[in-house]
């Protein structure tokens, strides 16, 4: 028996692919997950560009790094310019108390802000190129508070509620029942296929992403990474991701199962999940995006925007090791499959209330 | 194993509606035609023996398996529902083999039981067609072909002759015989009392909820020969089909489509207009479809089924 039921498995599995990636109302799920690759794309060209306009102001204004940081605070326009010549863009601006010069200098490699005020060096700000640890946390920031909270959990919804809803809606699920085939193994089998689908959809995007990320970066700079903490990061986040798919994607399956309009209960699980900082610590653990964030593998910096009352609120949970976040997620998702599983089992058609 | 479906006290609402109430049959094999108006519960009925729905109150049992488990029943019994959607950008072939791989039958098997089923329903030159592009007839042929695919002990159609021509109807009704001939039950709904007077071994008359009447119905035939029946036919050369129709003496009235393209006749015996029409097609005649029109079957219905409604 237990053959016949992984055979239809298997059955189900291929007959759902093709729907699943090749379904117009499943386009705007690869949007989702192209619309990061695209965001790091762009970052990577706009730094190419930056570099390239950075290295031709070096050459028409030569200056090295030494010099630039000699300069101090305090000092004189002339004894600036005496030390490192013409900036490479000058404004000047004048108020009835005071006048304001700022001056621009670039070693090829790093931007120097120097702020006069009435002919005193008074502000440098040294606007580096990006590195990969800097990138890295854009990249953690990016994938925490976008990828896995909007671009999965939506794609999600779109590819996990249309597994029966969409059926339905199209008035074709009767097939299905029938056969000879057990509803649970027909709703696992249906599962298993949004699972391949979401986690080759997005597993494909994290990792066109880290690749878009990289492009700035020279051979031996990316070298260097992977040789050090690279590879073990590329992994934790395509098994995070491929987390998210398994999470999200019981959750929404059963929303599926149990009502008429998925979008009530996704936008409510948006919310609590959306919320998840706010809550106590016993709450934090009965959600997906908390087992997420413990996988992953870089902390994405609080959010500076945030108003200090909010920040009052949030309250912190230590996050739990990887092998208890991984038996914590597989143990949520186990339980919402074995709802929808029911449901499943006394699922009926009724596509005119439907 | 028993050789009957047997529904006990079986009822079903939804919500306030009701679907079906207090039916109690045990239906032998043969050929049952369930027959009643639109809403009178036949779908309903069909749904329940087959699991798609579920009982209020009431038990069912096919053939000894209960409906709760769809494993057993759909290795006995085969079902065409009224639904006129398909799983997307399938063939008429992958459909039917899908379906039967599901069933867990190995892929040689499945190729060749296909071919033979989709042979059975007179489809084999469009087998490898995309269905959405199969006309109203094809599609229910492609169904009653998934519905005979495993060769079931319990065949249950829900409306199958709708859409179809004369000839493949004669075909489609010669089918059901040849299962029936062989011990097997064959289930068929319809609102046409006529259509099912001519196959049925049994007869099950709905009205809202109710069964009214059950097992042969001798005479029918004859009410139906004092009351006109309406018959929407859509064809080619439409206004040469009417001249001709017109000839037959049991037509009491033939009015054209608005578009040409068809033609409404009144008869007063649809039996030798059937076979009249038969002929027509043969001789030039490109008909499309022929469906009774709703409207006089009802009301022949409620006239048939007046007396026992009002002893209830």
């Amino acid at each position: 028996m237990t053959q016949q039921w992984l055979s239809q498995i298997g059955l189900v599995i291929r007959l759902e692919m093709r729907k699943t990636f090749f379904s117009r109302r499943g386009i705007w799920v690869y949007l989702l997950a192209l619309a990061p690759v695209l965001i790091f794309l762009g970052h990577s060209f706009s730094e190419i560009s930056n570099r390239k306009v950075r290295q031709a102001m070096n050459a028409a204004h030569p200056v090295s790094t030494e010099t630039l940081r000699a300069i101090e605070r305090g000092a004189t326009i002339e004894e600036v310019m005496e030390k490192v010549g013409e900036p490479f863009a000058k404004v000047e601006f004048h108020r009835p108390r005071a006048s304001f010069d700022i001056y621009q200098y670039t070693d090829g490699d790093s931007v120097y802000v120097f702020a006069f005020q009435n002919n005193r060096l008074e502000n440098i700000d040294r606007r580096d190129r990006d590195t990969i640890p800097k990138d890295s946390l854009i990249f953690a920031g990016v994938f925490q508070f976008f990828f896995l909270r909007l671009a999965i959990f939506f794609g999600c919804v779109g590819v996990f509620t249309n597994l029966f809803r969409g059926e339905m809606l199209d008035k074709s699920l009767h097939f299905y029942l029938l056969t000879p085939i057990r509803r649970e193994v027909l709703a696992i089998g249906k599962y298993l296929a949004g699972l391949i689908a979401t986690v080759v959809i997005f597993c494909t995007s994290t990792f066109l992403q880290l690749a878009a990320l990289s492009v700035h970066f020279t051979g031996s700079e990316i070298s260097e990474y992977l040789a050090g903490p690279g590879w073990g990061h590329v992994a934790s986040y395509l098994g995070v991701t491929a987390a998210a798919c398994l999470g999200y994607g019981s959750i929404f399956l059963a929303a599926g199962l149990l009502f008429k309009n998925p979008i009530i209960p996704a936008a409510s699980v948006l919310v609590w999940e959306g919320m998840n900082i706010f809550l106590p610590a016993a709450l934090k653990k009965v959600s997906v995006i908390f087992y997420l964030q413990s996988l992953s593998p870089v902390v994405a910096p609080p959010d500076a925007s945030m108003p200090a009352l909010e920040k009052l609120l949030v309250t912190a949970a230590e996050p739990v090791s990887a092998p208890w976040a991984i038996l914590g997620l597989l143990a949520v998702t186990i339980v919402i499959l074995a709802v929808a599983a029911r449901k499943a089992r006394k699922l009926e058609i009724n596509y005119s209330t439907d | 194993m028993s050789d009957r479906i047997v529904l006990d006290n079986v009822s079903r609402f939804y919500g306030e509606v009701l679907g079906v109430n207090r039916v109690t049959l045990s239906v032998p094999p043969g050929i049952t035609s369930l027959v009643g108006p639109n809403g009178s519960g036949k779908t309903t009925l069909m749904n329940l023996i087959t699991g798609l729905v579920r009982p209020t109150r009431g038990e069912i049992q096919v053939l000894g398996i209960s409906p709760a488990d769809p494993e057993k029943l759909f290795r006995v019994c085969g079902y065409a529902t009224q639904f006129d959607s398909f799983p997307r950008g399938m063939t008429g072939f992958q459909f039917i083999s899908s379906y039967l791989r599901l069933s867990g039958m190995p892929y040689e098997d499945c190729q060749r039981t296909t071919a033979f089923a989709i042979g059975r329903v007179n489809l084999g030159d469009a087998a490898h067609r995309k269905i959405a592009g199969y006309s109203k007839g094809m599609r229910q042929r492609i169904k009653l072909a998934q519905a005979i695919a495993h060769d079931p002990r319990v065949l249950v159609l829900d409306e199958p002759l709708n859409g179809l021509d004369p000839l493949v109807r004669a075909e489609t009704i010669a089918l059901f015989r040849e299962f029936a001939a062989e011990g097997r039950h064959v289930i068929v709904s319809s609102h046409i009392l006529h259509e099912v007077d001519t196959i049925s071994d049994q007869v099950i008359l709905l009205s809202n909820g109710y069964v009214v009447a059950e097992g042969q119905i001798r005479g029918v035939r004859e009410e139906m020969s004092e009351h006109p029946m309406q018959v929407i036919i859509r064809c080619t050369r439409a206004n040469v089909l009417a001249s001709r129709v017109f000839e037959q003496d049991h037509v009491v009235e033939v009015r054209l489509h608005a578009d040409g393209g068809g033609l409404l006749v009144k008869t007063r015996d649809a039996d030798r207009f059937y076979r009249a029409l038969n002929h027509l097609a043969l001789d030039g005649v490109g008909i499309e479809s022929v469906a009774p029109a709703d409207d006089n079957v009802n009301s022949l219905y409620e006239y048939l089924i007046g007396g026992e409604e009002s002893t209830r």
